[in-house]
């Protein structure tokens, strides 16, 4: 059994002129929760596209779990749960008998599993799909997915059109998922669902794999923002720091990216006679800017 | 799944469902028109009948076969397959079926959850296929079965000829009795032989089948499902008006080879069954003498074009790209 559930290399994927995604080399550990994040048009969905055999790269090699899904579908999506971002399920159905035809035509489904999804959803199977809500139906697929006992889980903006409440059930079924050894992709735009869930992100703009993060970098890693009171001449931290330390100063507002222990920073920051002190953690949102922006990712 | 993963029971059964509702509206609409329109054939009186028909010996060229053969019960209740309504019933199953299975499946965005499951896109056209194919062998049974209902339910009056002498070189008949004429009631079913239309019916599944198959090439080109079902009209209308050319016309008489209407001959199978017996539209060998091709040759065609059409769609939609649900 490979480390990786995930590979990708060198993945390309052209509709004429346009690319949609270049040369996108990645790979996903088993048992981990991975984040696809980045804006509209990006690529995360062709690239989840191309994992599944939907769409035929145009170069480069992918497989999941060792299977090349060009050369073995079935096999490979055996292994997978996929949940689409616009997931649209057969409307003559009621919401049961959706469940039930899923369950029946995956060979790792499970009804009783999936019903008891759907109550923890607060969903009511007996409605036609065709009358139910975006939110609902987005219920009803989550259901599906969360159904089948698979090693890899595919969840494209899986809490789209979601309440708060169920928002935070579907992140606990995320998290029950990773507990019991599956491995989960999941794309969405909602940055603390990230920050919350997922070991590593991936970011993808314009096509292109413009980063990588690993979560427990970034824990540790904090914004000091204050008002200089005076101005000062010398603001270099001590050696022992300094390497850890990344200031911007503009005017008299000044920004200290710190990473590791917080502690040591303090006695330092309190010698330089600032004002309106505030220490937040560097959120992914800091991250998120700099990639959309194309600017230098600072962490 | 079913024989080394081609046909998957858990789709049949969701194609079943959701083509349920419109099977059993063509099928009873087939049923009852057939019976309804043998029963008619019997309202009208055969004498009557020949006076009409002779009114249209000008159009003789557009029947489908020589009015004589009208002149029978036989013929007249063969007609029923050359119906609008029996056409259009065929024709609405296989133009909403076929051109459900990918651009209807892409339109409504639930192809992708459902290839999404470890099955091959031909698995999914093959089990489509199964159930439309199948739907539409039974819609043509329901035409052949309300045919042979029409026939065993329906009796006939018949007047008997009344004795008469004709007087000789000026050849007028006089009636030996001044009594009104006496009528029998007969059964239809010693008239017509319901097995006559085995061959008729298995002409309008070969028919419906070329239709679902071009429904399902373009289907699994397309992504719009309003634009399969126009196309597939489209195909259908200029089929129709090259059919209708190439008969009014002599010098568009080249038309008829390259319309698929020249291959759906029932009236012609029900007069060869008249003269040859019912094996006689069954022949590979001879050619009727009217006809370029053997019998069943036209037929053949038909399905060979449809499982053409059937195979490329197999090899666009397993090799295409599925769009993102729209």
């Amino acid at each position: 059994m490979t480390p990786n559930i995930v590979v990708t290399e060198g993945l390309t994927k052209r509709y004429g002129d346009f690319t949609a995604l270049t040369d996108c080399s990645m790979s996903v550990a088993r048992g981990e929760v991975f984040g696809l994040l980045g804006p509209n048009g990006a690529g995360k969905t062709t690239l989840i596209r191309l994992l599944l055999g939907h769409l035929q790269p145009t170069s480069g090699q992918l497989s999941i779990d060792g299977i090349d899904p060009g050369v073995d579908g079935v096999e490979l999506r055996k292994r997978v749960a996929y949940l689409p971002g616009d997931a649209r399920l057969p409307r003559h159905m009621k919401g049961g008998s959706v469940l039930r035809f899923f369950a029946e035509m995956h060979p790792g489904g499970n009804l009783d599993r999936s019903l008891e999804v759907a109550e923890i959803l607060e969903l009511n199977t007996q409605t036609r799909v065709a009358f139910m809500s975006t939110g609902m139906r987005q219920k009803l697929a989550l259901a599906v997915v969360f159904g089948v006992d698979t090693p890899l889980l595919i969840l494209d903006e899986p809490t789209a059109n979601l309440d708060p409440t169920v928002r935070g059930n579907v992140l606990n079924l995320v998290m029950d998922a990773k507990r019991s050894g599956r491995t989960v992709m999941f794309s969405s735009h909602v940055l603390s669902e990230i920050e919350d869930t997922c070991d590593r992100v991936a970011f993808l703009r314009k096509g292109k794999l413009a980063h990588r993060l690993n979560m427990k970098d970034l824990y540790q890693r904090h914004r000091i923002t204050a008002q200089l009171n005076q101005t000062v001449s010398n603001m270099d931290a001590p050696e022992t720091i300094a390497s850890r330390i990344h200031t911007t100063i503009d005017g008299r507002s000044v920004a200290i990216v710190t990473d590791g222990d917080l502690a040591p920073m303090l006695s330092w920051v309190d010698s330089l006679s600032l004002s309106q002190v505030r220490i937040e953690p560097l959120g992914l949102r800091a991250v998120y800017d700099s990639v959309h922006t194309g600017q230098e990712v600072v962490v | 799944m079913i024989g080394n993963t081609v046909i998957d029971r858990v789709l049949v059964r969701k194609y079943i469902g959701q083509s349920s509702l419109l099977f059993l509206s063509c099928g009873a609409a087939l049923f009852a028109f057939a019976w309804v329109r043998v029963w008619v054939v019997s309202l009208l009186d055969m004498g009557q009948f020949q006076t009409i028909l002779e009114q249209f010996r000008d159009f003789e060229k557009f029947a489908p076969i020589s009015f004589d053969a009208l002149f029978t019960y036989v013929g007249r209740v063969g007609m029923t397959y050359d119906e609008p309504i029996v056409i259009l019933c065929t024709v609405i199953w296989c133009v909403a079926r076929g051109s459900d299975v990918v651009s209807g499946e892409l339109g409504r965005g639930t192809l992708e959850m459902i290839l999404s499951q470890p099955i091959t896109r031909k698995t999914l056209l093959i089990s489509h296929a199964t159930v439309s194919i199948v739907g539409l062998a039974l819609l043509c049974l329901c035409v052949w079965a309300g045919i042979g209902a029409g026939v065993y339910a329906t009796t006939l009056e018949e007047s008997i000829e009344q004795p008469s002498f004709r007087i000789p070189i000026i050849n007028i008949d006089i009636p030996l009795t001044t009594d009104s004429p006496e009528t029998q009631t007969i059964r239809l079913r010693d008239r017509v032989d319901v097995r006559t239309y085995a061959s008729s019916t298995f002409h309008l599944f070969a028919f419906g089948f070329f239709l679902l198959g071009l429904a399902t090439l373009l289907s699994s080109i397309d992504r719009y499902r309003w634009r399969t079902v126009g196309t597939v009209v489209a195909i259908y209308v200029a089929q129709l008006v090259m059919f209708g050319l190439g008969k009014a016309a002599p010098a568009l008489e080249w038309l008829l080879s390259m319309s698929f209407f020249s291959c759906y001959k029932p009236q012609k199978m029900t007069s060869m069954v008249v003269d040859g017996g019912l094996a006689a539209p069954w022949s590979l060998t001879s050619a009727p003498p009217d006809c370029a091709l053997p019998a069943l040759a036209y037929p053949m065609i038909l399905l060979g074009l449809g499982l053409s059409f059937y195979i490329a769609a197999s090899i666009i939609f397993t090799k295409r790209d599925l769009p993102a649900p729209l």
